[in-house]
């Protein structure tokens, strides 16, 4: 376990290293921010003070991009393919005889990645959100909180899925074709593109019985007080044990397959 | 050295290369059907997350479905055009990191057109595809006026928004001859440029009003082009010739990139052995 936990430690410090990188994400999170939050106030231009218009109100879905914008550093909603390049190199077999569970040891680096994630990037970002635009904030304690820990939840689900299509890779060993397929999977159908509670009801509830909204959808209802503190917990931890379980047998089958490459 | 070649002559090759590159490619015919399939896929959630706003409310900004697709439909195929044919910049950064940027400089070929064309990718067939199905949807639900003024408006406004993602992708390139640090942060007008050139300007506040009318002249890839079309005043009170400027900014922004491009070139030490 001790070892768990020095791997989570080694990938939080990592985020410290980069200033240039980060302060570059923060920028480019906020630029997008600011879009998003005029683009959705356009929308509401015309509407009464205070609508509420599937389920939100103007100031909701401002206070819904910056979170967006916030979680796209700890959660990850696109791009990450180190198992893939270690496919690639041949790292994988050392990965692989490290007397490790080899899930845990990519899962606590991501998490600790994910922590330092939300001190670097996220904290700034939603700081920068706040400054510019008038947001919802929890309406209790107990919210807020509920909020921090539905993060690391996120966090999982999100790694899983990452996961899973880079064990695609001992099949495949190249990204290209999927990599849209997880921007799919993470952007849309986890509520990152648009609040899932706005598109029409058969695609709407396509989407919330899939797990990927525990993502970003379930952490804003979490924060703007549209689903019960344990209910919204209870589906996330629901989603992340099934996730796990499902990379679990993905890894049993990709293990039988590994190519080596390099030398 | 031998005698340069002339623009014609360089073109030439750049198109033989693109050609050989998408062969090569084609030899992964599996991965090259899911590439073009995926980027169709991703590109049709966010025109589904468009008619899903619509969906909820009427307008945007006083815009309705059909005007907002034309922006989108202009922005999407100028970006999808523009991205292809300089993905290769996506792989300057890596080139000078390993010492391969060497194999450009050495080639009797503009360095630019060399460092462009050294991968080629078709994925973005998908959203171009998707943009003529988007632009084709707005023609249907505005009214335009048609006359051959405005059918040379709408070509012109996608050819100049070609050479501004053009000239923007290159930029990325640019500052990796300095540093590695932070090029990131250029997303925020590549990508951002492209997502705020499917929404009508005057929705925007002043400052990044500014920045992508002035500094990077996306505005006229869309936005006045789009007024231009549907004989609507500009909200921001421009007058009507403005959008003629656009050609001229844009022509400006690109100079000054092909300036930093060479200044780049020249600042550049191998780092190979």
């Amino acid at each position: 376990m001790r070892m768990y936990y020095e791997l989570a430690k080694r990938s939080f410090q990592q985020q410290f290293a980069y200033r240039a990188a980060t302060l570059a994400g923060i920028f480019t999170n906020s630029v997008f921010g600011v879009m998003l939050s005029s683009v959705y106030l356009a929308l509401y231009w015309d509407q009464a003070e205070n609508a509420s218009v599937g389920g939100f109100t103007a100031q909701q879905a401002v206070t819904y991009t910056w979170i967006g914008q916030t979680l796209i550093g700890p959660v990850l909603f696109w791009g990450w393919w180190e198992i893939i390049s270690s496919i690639r190199d041949g790292t994988v077999v050392m990965d692989m005889l490290k007397p490790m569970d080899y899930f845990r040891y990519w899962l606590c680096r991501d998490l600790g990645r994910g922590a330092g994630k939300v001190l670097t990037r996220a904290l700034p970002t939603l700081l920068v959100g706040a400054i510019l635009f008038d947001l919802v904030w929890p309406e209790n304690w107990q919210r807020a909180v509920a909020f921090l820990i539905s993060v690391p939840f996120a966090v999982t689900v999100s790694f899983c899925l990452r996961f899973m299509f880079n064990l695609w890779g001992f099949w495949l060993l190249d990204h290209r074709g999927v990599s849209s397929l997880v921007i799919l999977l993470s952007g849309v159908f986890s509520g990152h593109l648009l609040p899932i509670s706005w598109y029409p009801p058969a695609i709407r509830d396509f989407i919330n019985v899939l797990p990927f909204r525990s993502m970003m959808m379930t952490p804003v209802e979490i924060w703007l007080g549209q689903v019960s503190i344990a209910l919204g917990l209870a589906m996330q931890v629901f989603w992340s044990v099934v996730m796990i379980g499902c990379c679990y047998l993905v890894l049993h089958f990709a293990e039988r397959k590994v190519v080596v490459q390099g030398g | 050295m031998d005698k340069p070649l002339t623009l014609a002559g360089e073109l030439r090759i750049a198109g033989k290369i693109i050609s050989i590159r998408i062969r090569g490619q084609m030899t992964y015919r599996s991965s090259f059907i899911m590439q073009i399939l995926s980027n169709f896929l991703v590109n049709f959630a966010e025109v589904l997350a468009l008619f899903a706003m619509f969906y909820q409310f009427d307008t945007m900004g006083g815009w309705t479905l059909g005007e907002v697709a034309l922006l989108h439909g202009m922005s999407m195929i100028a970006f999808s055009l523009g991205d292809t044919l300089t993905i290769g910049m996506d792989q300057v950064a890596p080139q000078i990191r390993n010492g391969e940027f060497d194999r450009v400089l050495t080639r009797p070929l503009s360095t630019w057109i060399n460092a462009a064309t050294s991968e080629v990718s078709v994925r973005h067939m998908g959203q171009l595809s998707q943009g003529i199905l988007v632009l084709a949807f707005a023609l249907t639900q505005v009214s335009i006026d048609w006359n051959i003024a405005r059918v040379l408006m709408l070509i012109g406004a996608i050819l100049t928004g070609v050479a501004l993602f053009m000239a923007l992708f290159t930029v990325e390139a640019i500052f990796s001859f300095w540093t590695v640090n932070g090029v990131e942060a250029i997303n925020a007008f590549t990508y951002g440029g492209s997502d705020l050139a499917q929404f009508p300007m005057h929705v925007f506040g002043r400052t990044l009003r500014f920045l992508f009318i002035w500094i990077i002249p996306v505005a006229f890839v869309t936005y006045y082009p789009a007024l231009y079309l549907l004989d609507k005043p500009d909200p921001l009170g421009m007058p009507g010739w403005f959008v003629l400027l656009g050609p001229l900014i844009t022509g400006v922004f690109c100079c000054v990139v092909a300036w930093g491009w060479n200044q780049g070139i020249r600042h550049y030490r191998s780092t190979g052995s």
